[in-house]
């Protein structure tokens, strides 16, 4: 009976871990399956093509290309290295430009007349690029297909343009949300640094403990804050106290994101560091302090090098934390995808694109895809995050 | 000696400043919102539906959606995530794959929650079709806190010292028994606090829900698990961003925040005197 | 937890007896009528439910083609894509008109400038005009608010006033049309654009010019009804005609003289 009993309990816990060792490797597997599919797919708007006339000696375009022309930035084939003509643009909406009404009679119910009317226009203009669904397109012996160079690994990584949306050629450069996060990130623990320090340094050796008492609900609750409410405080306060402090043409900024961000990694960065500064063994403060070296100057040649990678985990570990935050950040940066030259300009973060851009992208779509590859990278920083803390701390117990 | 003394004056009280810093700051985001929410908040801002388009009325339904969801995601991750921590920590034998789980939960604790809500809505909402829907939101919820609670399930157990065990087994009593009967109540304290921590952090968490259950403006009551919910980070979110008239739904908008955070501060000070008090029993006893 | 585990039974309990539930979502513009509407109509009809959520136009469309939404507003017209994702899982989509609205430019109510042309506002939108000088305003920089990617606005007015350029990437984009409101208010240099509903005192809507300066008309009722008024835009309903035994009458309740009233009070333009 009691064997039973073991045996049953034992295939519980088994199940259950297994249950949750499945979704733990079905999250990365998902979230991979879905990011990589982006690579090797054509940057252009499902079913629709490019068409252009067959006398064009242009053959392939970078999405890139198409973005400039279809901006009318480039005004001639020369410039994606064809023939002196000038481009003309064409979308479906502007076929009433060159046909009547009467001509394209019963558009709605035949669209084959029209598709074939556009074919005969683009066989007629050289210089024509025509932007069109691919399911009712007619080719003519005039008329050809123009090749959109796929998205590629380093195009993803070295892209400086994020048009996700942008058509005919949507433009995924993550280059701009990548370093608009590492600026807020990184500033954030530049900021958050001095006071996380200090305050475990205080808290772990210096503070009396009913001060102590005091200060650790302090740092709990800091925690415990939901980012909305930050965001919503950054939004209301910071984000006009930056305006003003710099005399800003606007608040929204890099720099208020990093404020926000601070706040709310210091608490990661208290606890971790104030475990590790705890952790001291209570001997070597004891041999210092008999050596005749101050409270201080045991500090800070003693206490510090002793926990100093307790410190650097502390660090690290808050980094990852300001790097995955996504409402506060999403309130108050401004979310202008641009490549930052000062911590003072609107910038986008990775988070913050996927919170904004999710709900829009089609299933399966290619801006579906980029969002599940930028999750991807969130995941990867955090996975990098986790075994350097792991290396540093060399199997020493981190507290989170 | 005395360049000494002074030196370790002027480091203490830089050190005493500046976490003084940190306590002012929070008095200061609290005192922001409690001095303006604090008029909002009424009794029939609680238990109103919003009426006006946000602007007049109550949450009710966000603190209800709120509730669901917490309880949701508790009931799938609190008793999953416990028994798998029991599993790893007291069975599993040390071999790289123990190592590469707890690598794995480690870093899925760290992961960020839109990360979560990416892969809560094309699992649940888009590829086992729930819809935006109370399951949909508290499935990804519930795996958000699931390798938190693991975690805080290990770490309670891997603090009881082995001698405990040893002197069970001596005694004659099988694993189980052990595990029930030594080891759980022992950990029992460590395990609940981390239990409501989670409903801590479950309850203020935003990008999760943003694509699994979150509704806009919701008229009544949920009535199955099939339907969506408001919920009260997003409320505020919304309604700090969106609507014809920003600054006649303020109002709401500190009220919200204010709600949000009281649950956070009766939460934290719950999962202190828990731990207080069952850790006291445990030594009484 | 022995309290979750009775309040999760009793919602499924209560799941037993569900109502007819309609879900609708979409365009952010469109978010503040249909919470009013369905406000109204469920005053009226006591049994219905209404779920709202906003997100944009393209979230609304998308959770069409997904099945997860009844009916999707847009505050622009489907996509052929997207129209074409909708036919591919064999269903067709049903287009309404329920308003009108007026898509206003805003800017601080510091500002001098008061009236621009297209060609000026595509200049900026684009990255090409940076300085307010160089509009006849005083020497400061402009920042440009624009609306995410999945707005019907931002597409609307890409289409109609950018002349389908795309906007530069320093464009600052907003999760929702609240929070320009709120940030051109407090920005000196601020533009941006709205819907006509959320101009209020703290911003100012300027005049614009479609025909090369000739002509400046600032955003109305009035002129957005005389079409004299160029960025003014159809606001859509969108649902399958599987469902439209179920959605059908909250749509004609919108199409009542009841619901072009309530159309009126929030600021849009009515059918007629």
């Amino acid at each position: 009976m009691k064997k039973i009993y073991e045996k049953a309990a034992h295939a519980v816990l088994f199940a259950s871990s297994t249950v949750s060792i499945i979704t733990v490797l079905l999250i990365i597997l998902f979230l991979f399956r879905e990011g990589l599919g982006l690579f090797g797919q054509k940057p252009i708007e499902d079913g629709q093509v490019l068409l252009v006339n067959k006398s064009n000696p242009v053959n392939k375009l970078t999405s890139d290309e198409l973005k400039n022309i279809f901006d009318q930035e480039y005004t001639n084939w020369k410039t994606v290295g064809g023939s002196n003509d000038s481009i003309l643009l064409f979308r479906i909406d502007d076929i009433f430009n060159y046909y009547t009404e009467e001509e394209l009679a019963g558009v709605d119910t035949n669209m084959q007349l029209l598709n074939e009317k556009v074919s005969e226009l683009v066989g007629k203009q050289t210089g024509m690029v025509a932007f069109i669904p691919e399911k009712q397109l007619v080719l003519n012996d005039k008329v050809k297909t123009i090749e959109v160079e796929p998205v590629t690994v380093s195009g993803f990584f070295g892209g400086e343009l994020w048009f996700p949306t942008s058509q005919p050629a949507a433009q995924f450069g993550i280059l701009p949300l990548l370093s608009g996060t590492l600026w807020v990130s990184l500033l954030a623990i530049f900021i958050a640094l001095p006071f996380g320090l200090a305050t475990a340094v205080y808290m772990a050796e210096i503070a009396r403990p009913s001060v102590r008492n005091m200060l650790k609900p302090v740092v709990e609750l800091l925690s415990g804050i939901p980012s909305v409410v930050y965001g919503f405080f950054g939004l209301i306060v910071i984000v006009p106290l930056v305006q003003q402090l710099f005399s800003l043409p606007v608040g929204e900024t890099g720099l208020a994101g990093s404020i926000v961000l601070a706040i709310m990694a210091l608490p990661t960065i208290i606890t971790v560091a104030e475990d590790s500064i705890r952790n001291t063994p209570r001997s070597m403060k004891e041999a210092s302090l008999a050596l005749g070296a101050t409270h201080w100057q045991t500090i800070y040649r003693v206490i510090i090098p002793y926990a100093s990678s307790g410190i650097t985990a502390a660090v690290i570990l808050g980094i990852g934390r300001a790097i995955g935050e996504t409402m506060a950040v999403l309130m108050v940066t401004g979310n202008a995808a641009i490549i930052p030259h000062t911590i003072l300009q609107p910038m986008r973060t990775i988070p913050a694109t996927i919170a904004a851009e999710l709900g829009e992208a089609a299933k399966g779509g290619m801006h579906y895809k980029a969002l599940f590859a930028l999750g991807c990278i969130l995941f990867l920083i955090t996975l990098l995050v986790n075994i350097t803390v792991e290396f540093i701390s060399g199997g020493k117990r981190i507290k989170r | 000696m005395k360049t000494k003394k002074i030196s370790e004056f002027i480091a203490f009280n830089i050190f005493r400043l500046l976490s003084l810093i940190i306590v002012l700051v929070l008095v200061a985001i609290l005192s922001f919102i409690v001095v303006r929410g604090a008029s909002v908040i009424n009794w029939e801002f609680l238990t109103a539906m919003p009426e006006e388009g946000m602007t007049k009325g109550g949450i009710f339904p966000a603190i209800v959606g709120t509730i669901c969801l917490v309880g949701g995601s508790m009931l799938f991750a609190f008793p999953l995530g416990v028994l798998s921590g029991i599993y790893m920590n007291e069975y599993m034998r040390a071999t790289w794959f123990k190592r590469f789980m707890k690598l794995m939960t480690n870093n899925l604790a760290g992961v960020p929650s839109i990360v979560f809500g990416l892969f809560g809505m094309s699992l649940f909402v888009n590829t086992l079709g729930f819809g935006d829907s109370i399951l949909a939101g508290s499935l990804t919820l519930g795996l958000l806190s699931l390798p938190v609670i693991i975690r805080t399930t290990e770490e309670a157990l891997k603090s009881i010292d082995n001698t405990y065990r040893e002197g069970s087994y001596a005694l004659g009593a099988t694993k189980l028994q052990t595990i029930r009967r030594v080891v759980l109540p022992m950990a029992y304290p460590n395990i609940i606090t981390g239990f409501i921590l989670s409903v801590g952090r479950v309850s203020g968490e935003t990008a999760p829900i943003l694509f699994t259950v979150a509704a806009y403006f919701l008229p009544k009551l949920p009535s199955g698990i099939f339907d969506q919910v408001m919920a009260l980070p997003y409320h505020l979110y919304v309604i700090t961003t969106s609507g014809t008239d920003v600054e006649a739904s303020r109002g709401m908008a500190y009220g919200t925040a204010l709600v949000l955070i009281m649950m956070v501060l009766v939460l934290n000070i719950t999962a202190t005197i828990v731990r207080k008090k069952l850790n006291k029993k445990l030594k009484v006893n | 937890m022995k309290k979750t585990i009775i309040l999760m039974a009793a919602f499924l309990i209560a799941a037993a007896g569900h109502i007819q539930a309609q879900k609708i979502k979409g365009s952010d513009t469109v978010l503040p009528l249909a919470q009013k509407e369905a406000e109204a109509f469920m005053k009226k009809n006591k049994g219905s439910r209404i779920t709202v959520t906003g997100g944009g136009s393209g979230v609304g469309i998308s959770a069409l083609i997904e099945n997860t939404t009844d009916i999707a507003m847009a505050s622009r017209k489907m996509k052929l894509s997207e129209k074409m994702k909708v036919g591919e899982s064999g269903k067709t989509s049903v287009e309404t008109v329920i308003a009108y609205d007026a898509l206003a430019v805003i800017v601080n109510p510091t500002n001098a400038v008061s009236q621009l042309t297209r060609e000026q506002l595509e200049g900026i939108f684009t990255g090409k005009i940076k300085n307010w000088k160089e509009v006849g305003g005083e020497n400061m920089p402009i920042v440009v608010y624009g609306r995410e990617s999945s707005s019907g606005t931002y597409d609307f007015f890409k289409e109609h006033v950018l002349n389908n350029k795309n906007y530069a990437p320093s464009v600052m984009s907003m999760p929702a049309t609240g929070a320009i409101v709120q940030s051109v208010s407090q920005t000196k240099g601020a533009i941006g654009y709205v819907g006509l509903a959320y101009v209020e005192k703290n911003v100012k809507a300027i005049k614009v010019s479609f025909d090369k300066g000739k002509k400046y008309v600032a955003p109305s009722v009035a002129t957005a009804k005389d079409k004299s008024y160029p960025i003014v835009r159809p606001l859509f309903f969108y649902y399958v005609t599987g469902s439209a035994k179920m959605v059908k009458p909250f749509v004609d309740f919108i199409l009542s003289a009841e619901g072009q009233r309530i159309v009126e009070l929030e600021g849009f333009i009515t059918l007629k």
